[in-house]
């Protein structure tokens, strides 16, 4: 059978991000898959050489359009660590509710993905909508919708606004009541299943050599999840499940993916119940005159698609001298969904690379 | 005894130009020769750190080095240690350590790309995020950004007077 080369991407209808698959096809089998990252290099790294630390803030969570709290998160901790500034409890907390909620609205957002992947529209529009009012809330909290700039170094920029509370539990609430509709059209769907089932299969060694975590890894049999092992932020006082299962396809990616949900709203409405008193943030050095001493570290949480982490060198100057952002989907994006391309079929390509949850631009950064 | 101190002690007993420092809890900060960075990333992946989260470079222009620092961690610990090298800016080669971790391929082709250093034995030393680069590595201390812009895209002609619109 002659062979052809395909593109999935950079221009395509099912491309999400900017990203770009070469396919080596023979008839609808995919012989070979390469992938093509950087269409959305903005080279943020060498950047963030060139600004102050405060000036650093505002660019780290474009990193993730998708997912954008945990890269505040982590440059927040390294700065944190390297100029032994310590967080009140307080903004321990609202840290977790703000990373929750984007756990949640990235999950939403992978939804409305993963299902059109699979040309099954109706998910998308509910879970987009539903996500909307996930991002009225961070509207409310931080006047971002999308990009928040509001983890900084020393806690958050602002304390809970006046009915954030009501809000944000009642829009969860709204979300709860909807999952089981969300599970009658899709997740419990037999069509889903079928085609889900048994498909982009990885077992646990494979995933574990191609450097997966996240959902990808609990799915392959792995509970694997930094909130456990270095909890961070508030996660050691609260009390939540990760969702694990065996089979390493993308069903079982899926569900764990689903079933996070539900564990995120319980996390929320915990921290609510268990706020403390105090400050929002500890008042942060004058950005003019800010330096850090020499030093290096390494921070790590738990994003939505896998561990977040950052590098970050300091040589005592008011810039950082070198910052490295370990993105989950760098591993997924790569070598991990060229492995699971070949042998499938053209039609199972976008639902794949779907189900590893694959965000573009935190490859490229 | 923590795990930290133990792990420390092995290395330290074990390989004779390390140097292990505990920064805090559940961080280890590993240096040593180069030669013996590959027997100590097995040993640190036979003691549990089998999962490596990333590989960075730093390029520190004024001592002439680019320093590797490999990230290891334990899965069911949290132990992570950074485990540095350097290598001659003069001469930027070395190892792959594709066999002791898979996935150190994606790792080290961007380190290749963005900093020009060389592994030998990675099959894949190709154009990663960058298209059709032909200059300086772009990361590098000395690639100025600025001037690659003015020199590729031409001085942007201050403007004198500002007009109503």
């Amino acid at each position: 059978m002659r062979e052809l080369e395909l593109y999935f991407g950079p221009q395509h209808p099912g491309m999400v991000g900017n990203f770009s698959i070469t396919l080596k096809v023979e008839g609808d089998r995919v012989v070979e898959a390469t992938s093509n990252p950087g269409f959305l290099h903005r080279g943020f790294e060498k950047l963030m050489e060139y600004r102050s630390w405060t000036q650093n803030f505002p660019l780290v969570c474009r990193l993730n359009v998708m997912d954008p709290d945990p890269y505040e998160m982590v440059y927040a901790m390294g700065v944190e660590e390297l100029a032994g500034i310590e967080v009140p409890p307080r903004a321990r907390y609202i840290r977790t509710i703000v990373l929750e909620l984007s756990r949640i609205a990235s999950h939403l957002f992978w939804a409305w993905g993963y299902a059109n992947m699979l040309g099954f529209d109706t998910l998308g529009q509910w879970s987009m909508g539903d996500r909307d009012y996930i991002l009225d809330l961070f509207e409310l909290l931080t006047g971002g919708r999308v990009y928040h700039i509001y983890i900084w170094p020393g806690g958050v920029r602002r304390d809970l606004p006046q009915g954030f509370e009501e809000r944000t539990l009642q829009t969860l609430e709204e979300l709860a009541g909807r999952l089981p509709d969300y599970d009658d059209v899709f997740f419990e769907n037999r069509i889903f299943v079928s085609r889900a089932r048994g498909t982009g299969k990885v077992d646990r060694d494979t995933a574990l050599a191609l450097g997966a975590t996240g959902p990808v890894l609990r799915a392959a049999g792995l509970k694997y999840d930094t909130r456990k092992t270095e909890p961070y932020a508030a996660y050691q006082d609260l009390e939540f499940q990760v969702p694990t299962r065996q089979q390493g396809d993308s069903y079982c990616r899926a569900m764990v993916i689903r079933e996070e949900i539900q564990e995120s709203i319980a996390i929320v409405r915990q921290c609510f119940e268990q706020m403390p008193e105090g400050p929002a943030f500890h008042r942060p050095p004058n950005p003019f005159k800010w330096k850090i001493p020499p030093g290096e570290t390494y921070v790590r949480i738990e994003g939505a698609r896998g561990e977040t982490g950052a590098y970050l060198v300091s040589d005592g100057g008011n810039k950082p001298y070198r910052i490295h952002f370990r993105s989950p989907s760098y591993p997924h994006g790569i070598l991990l969904l060229e492995e699971l391309l070949k042998g499938a079929s053209i039609a199972d390509v976008g639902h794949i690379m779907m189900s590893l949850n694959i965000a573009a631009p935190e490859i490229d950064r | 005894m923590g795990s930290e101190e133990q792990l420390k002690g092995k290395v330290e007993d074990r390989f004779e130009s390390a140097r292990a420092t505990i920064q805090r809890k559940q961080r280890l900060l590993i240096t040593l020769d180069r030669d013996a960075l590959a027997s100590l990333l097995l040993f640190l992946k036979s003691e549990g750190l089998a999962h490596l989260a990333a590989i960075s470079c730093v390029d520190w222009l004024e001592q002439g080095t680019f320093q590797l620092t490999y990230h290891v961690a334990s899965y069911s610990e949290g132990i992570h240690a950074m485990v540095e090298v350097n290598v001659p800016r003069e001469k930027p080669k070395f190892i792959s350590i594709v066999p002791i971790y898979k996935h150190a391929q994606t790792y080290e082709r961007e380190i290749w790309e963005m900093f020009g250093v060389e592994f030998e034995g990675n099959a894949r030393l190709v154009p990663f995020l960058l298209d059709r680069w032909q200059n300086t590595p772009p990361m590098r201390k000395d690639f100025d950004t600025r001037q690659y812009v003015h020199e590729t895209f031409g001085v942007e002609e201050r403007r004198q007077k500002t007009e109503e619109v």
